[in-house]
């Protein structure tokens, strides 16, 4: 059987009236555990994994997946409107997405998260049913190297993301990455920086700290200045909240961009649609020839991002069901729900079970297709959403946010970290200190100190071996002529004018 | 106006943190009393059958979809379906701290039966490497289950067909084959260094997050042999990607009768997780009974064998209290005198 002809199966098996309404189900739960602050996909999924028991498990599949990619559309929605990212992979929405909405474009702002979402994750799910098998042996030649010089790649485009100072910026990712320390060492075991506090020993979570130094600071902050945001009665057509043809053309490049860059990354275990964010929004920017509106509501820093983590969603897929290995959290949780219906992930999935591997497939299909219209459909009262009293809003929001967290451990520590990063975050905020570079250097750090770890374990001690590794060294080749890049620019550009 | 709108907010946040606070600091001393209430009342002479008079929480000290996981909601599943107990069990999730933030939770409810937990290797590893304040002495034992051993996994296309094979090479060679295992205080790195010892060799020993990140790095050809549980390893067993050379169980593994131990193989090791349940210190002994036999019936049920045991590879041993008690000291102590020679 082609895979044509399997996905006509697959669309048989989906197109149940039972499968369709769990699918529906999925998304609708999905989108709002995503726009809920706090509560991102792999805890929503964790809460609502217990409910599945019992139940076929090609339906029940269909709906946890669809929580998954429809939290991916679901995490923007609160990034654009009150600067507060719904989950980790929509921090970069905030960027851009905050801006846009006090300039009067939440519309398009979210236009943009759906339809860049929806193009991405359809393309995504393309090339996960052709290229499937032959991407995870992609995936499998990641080692601890690969995977250093990729989180090196991913810190350069820190450089993207330090605003106005460069230096603040800066000082800003080394903070997260000293925070990125803590916890039980890997390799010896031994608790560092944990003064005691057990809860401290699995390292702190980027959640808590996205929600405080986003969420929590925004909502301070707010509230000693009134801000408005300004948005006149027309905006509120339905044909005024959706992108312009300007908005389209602006976003070709990021959008196309940001599935490939956010299928690649997604698909290898231990990176996810977090870091694919990051990356796409760093090479979108550092692509784009006017790189200076980026951070100031450029449409293109919404499609880039947003692309990416829909089409990471997919991908998380290849290695969970061709090598039975979850690439993240909420994978992580999937490939434990498959286990317990009985269902063995692994490279005869495809064989054993095509009922359920193509009836997933053509769900997300039909999902995103449902996504697409419950939330054009949403838009205009989303949009109306930011016209709430503020004090009314922020005080449901951290309600939500400190429930979200109370959700990731059921544990009171999770909590009191949120409101301390909440407090650094003002005062980060007072002080002009960008948050984003401390989240990303936190989210890096971990991955970035492991693999480097294991690589030099792996060669006794060699540094060499990030080098002499073919995908490795091109990575790195990449990552330092990134770096340097505008360094020879700018002697070229003064050697010039020398010979001028 | 707008000087005070901050304090508003500020306030609502304190108010916010204090109730949820005391929402959460309630807990303990709620289950405090019921302790005193109902936890010893039964003890002084009240018919022994009340036992149990409302729901259970099961505490997994793990996140959902884990093995611990995967244990707690089957027992709860087949004691529901079989009618086992009167009141329901309600699996919670504490993860955090390798378990240990579960377990301190569990140990606070000292006298309560009304919470039991699931026990894996980190129950035994985690207070030894100081990273919990509370140990098996802070538990009373219920019930071993199951016993979850180890194998040694190659890659399919791998050069070595026997566990000699790689210790000649590696005896030639010191430090040349790279072993993969889950953090550098596993059972994985107990097993490693077990046979460095036993055998007088030397691995280069890589840990990794998850068990997942080891079997792509062994796939990958990053590391030459990787430690994985049997069940873990089967998908990729049957799909022809990778080979297990031997176990660590004592003695073949039915569902692998070709592999020969560890111990066959000439090299005295072995070492198995031992899966079962506890409950705080100081319960009634009447409940903990009440428990044993329910988990005794369950474990000798049709669905507990198929959907559990067969399905995760697993080898069922079922321990009353008395036995579980003093298998928990020996495996205890073995951890200890392995750690000790560790960091030595």
């Amino acid at each position: 059987m082609g895979t044509f002809e399997n996905l006509l199966y697959g669309f048989s098996v989906a197109l149940s009236v039972t499968n369709v309404l769990y699918c529906l189900l999925g998304v609708v739960l999905g989108t709002i555990i995503g726009a809920l602050p706090g509560l991102g996909p792999s805890a929503g999924l964790a809460i609502l994994l217990p409910l599945t028991f019992g139940s076929n498990p090609t339906t029940s599949i269909i709906m946890l997946a669809g929580i998954y990619y429809g939290a991916m559309y679901g995490g923007a929605i609160t990034s654009i409107l009150i600067n507060t990212p719904g989950d980790s992979a929509a921090v970069m929405t905030t960027l851009d997405g905050y801006p846009m909405a006090q300039q009067g474009r939440a519309g398009p702002a979210m236009g943009m998260n759906v339809f860049a979402s929806f193009i991405a994750g359809t393309i995504g799910i393309l090339i996960f049913m052709y290229l499937a098998p032959p991407l995870a042996k992609v995936a499998l030649s990641f080692g601890p190297p690969e995977y250093f010089a990729l989180m090196v790649l991913g810190l350069t485009t820190l450089a993207g993301l330090t605003g106005e100072s460069p230096l603040k910026g800066f000082i800003s990712a080394v903070v997260g990455l000293i925070f990125a320390i803590v916890g039980v060492d890997l390799v010896t075991g031994l608790p560092r920086f944990s003064f005691g506090v057990m809860e401290l020993y699995s390292g702190i979570d980027f959640i808590p700290v996205a929600m405080g130094v986003f969420g929590i600071a925004e909502i301070l902050v707010t509230a000693e200045r009134e801000v408005r945001i300004q948005m006149a009665k027309a905006d509120l057509r339905f044909r005024k909240l959706l992108p312009s043809l300007a908005d389209w053309m602006a976003c070709r490049w990021p959008i196309i961009q940001g599935t490939i860059t956010g299928f690649f990354i997604g698909m290898l275990p231990g990176a996810g649609a977090t870091i694919a964010s990051f990356i796409s929004y760093g090479i979108a920017k550092s692509t784009s020839k006017e790189p200076q509106r980026f951070g100031r509501g450029a449409i293109e820093g919404i499609a880039a991002p947003e692309a990416a983590n829909n089409s990471a969603a997919v991908g998380a897929f290849v290695p969970l069901l061709t090598l039975g290995v979850p690439g993240s959290a909420s994978t992580a949780v999937l490939m434990g729900a498959l286990m317990m219906f009985g269902l063995r992930p692994g490279p005869l999935l495809f064989e054993r079970n095509p009922e359920f591997v193509w009836g997933l497939i053509a769900s997300m299909y039909i999902g995103n297709a449902i996504l697409v219209l419950v939330m054009l459909l949403f838009v205009p009262v989303f949009v109306r959403a930011v016209q709430v009293p503020r004090p009314i809003l922020s005080s449901v929001v951290m309600v939500f946010i400190l429930a979200g967290a109370y959700s990731l451990n059921n544990n009171m520590f999770d909590v009191w970290l949120t409101l301390l990063f909440g407090i650094l975050g003002y005062f980060m905020k007072k002080l002009k200190y960008p948050g984003a570079p401390l989240i990303l250097a936190l989210v890096l750090g971990q991955l970035l100190e492991n693999s480097l770890r294991q690589s030099l374990i792996l060669s006794l001690g060699d540094p060499r071996i990030f080098f002499t590794r073919p995908i490795s060294g091109t990575i790195m080749a990449i990552a330092i002529g990134a770096t340097l890049y505008p360094v020879i620019k700018s002697v070229l550009k003064v050697l010039r004018s020398r010979t001028a | 106006m707008k000087r005070y709108r901050i304090w508003a907010v500020l306030l609502v946040v304190i108010l916010m943190g204090a109730v949820v606070a005391g929402c959460g600091g309630s807990q303990p001393s709620a289950g405090e009393e019921t302790a005193k209430e109902e936890g010893k009342e039964p003890a002084e002479g009240e018919p022994k059958s009340q036992y149990p008079e409302r729901p259970i929480e099961f505490v997994v000290p793990f996140g959902a979809g884990g093995g611990s996981d995967i244990l707690a909601r089957s027992i709860a599943k087949v004691i529901q379906d079989h009618n086992l107990i009167d009141q329901p069990l309600m699996v919670v999730n504490k993860p955090g701290g390798s378990g240990s933030v579960g377990y301190s939770y569990l140990a606070e409810k000292k006298g309560d039966p009304y919470y039991i937990g699931t026990v894996s290797s980190s129950f035994y590893t985690a207070p030894l490497l100081g990273k919990s304040p509370v140990s098996y002495r802070d538990f009373t034992p219920v019930a071993g289950l199951a016993m979850d051993t180890y194998g040694l996994f190659v890659r399919s296309d791998s050069r070595f067909d026997s566990l000699q094979e790689i210790l000649d090479e590696v005896k030639a060679n010191p430090k040349s084959i790279s072993v993969g295992g889950t953090s550098g205080t596993s059972d994985d790195a107990v097993l490693t260094f077990l046979l460095e010892e036993k055998a007088g060799v030397d691995f280069t020993y890589v840990p990794f997050e998850s068990g997942g990140e080891v079997m792509t790095a062994l796939l990958g050809g990053h590391v030459d042999i990787s430690w994985a549980n049997p069940g873990e390893a089967l998908s990729q067993i049957e799909a022809g990607k990778a080979r297990v050379l031997a176990v660590a169980s004592k003695e073949r593994l039915p569902s692998l009768p070709d592999v020969p131990t560890l111990i066959e193989e000439g090299v005295d090791v072995s070492l198995a997780q031992f899966r079962g349940v506890v409950m705080p210190k100081d319960v009634p002994e009447d409940a903990v009974k009440y428990m044993e036999e329910a988990l005794r019936k369950m474990s000798e049920t049709e669905d507990w064998k198929t959907g559990y045991i067969e399905k995760n590879m697993i080898t069922a041993r079922f321990l009353n209290s008395e036995e579980f008690g003093k298998a928990i000291v020996e495996l205890s102590n073995m951890y200890e005198q392995v750690f000790a020679e560790l960091s030595k």
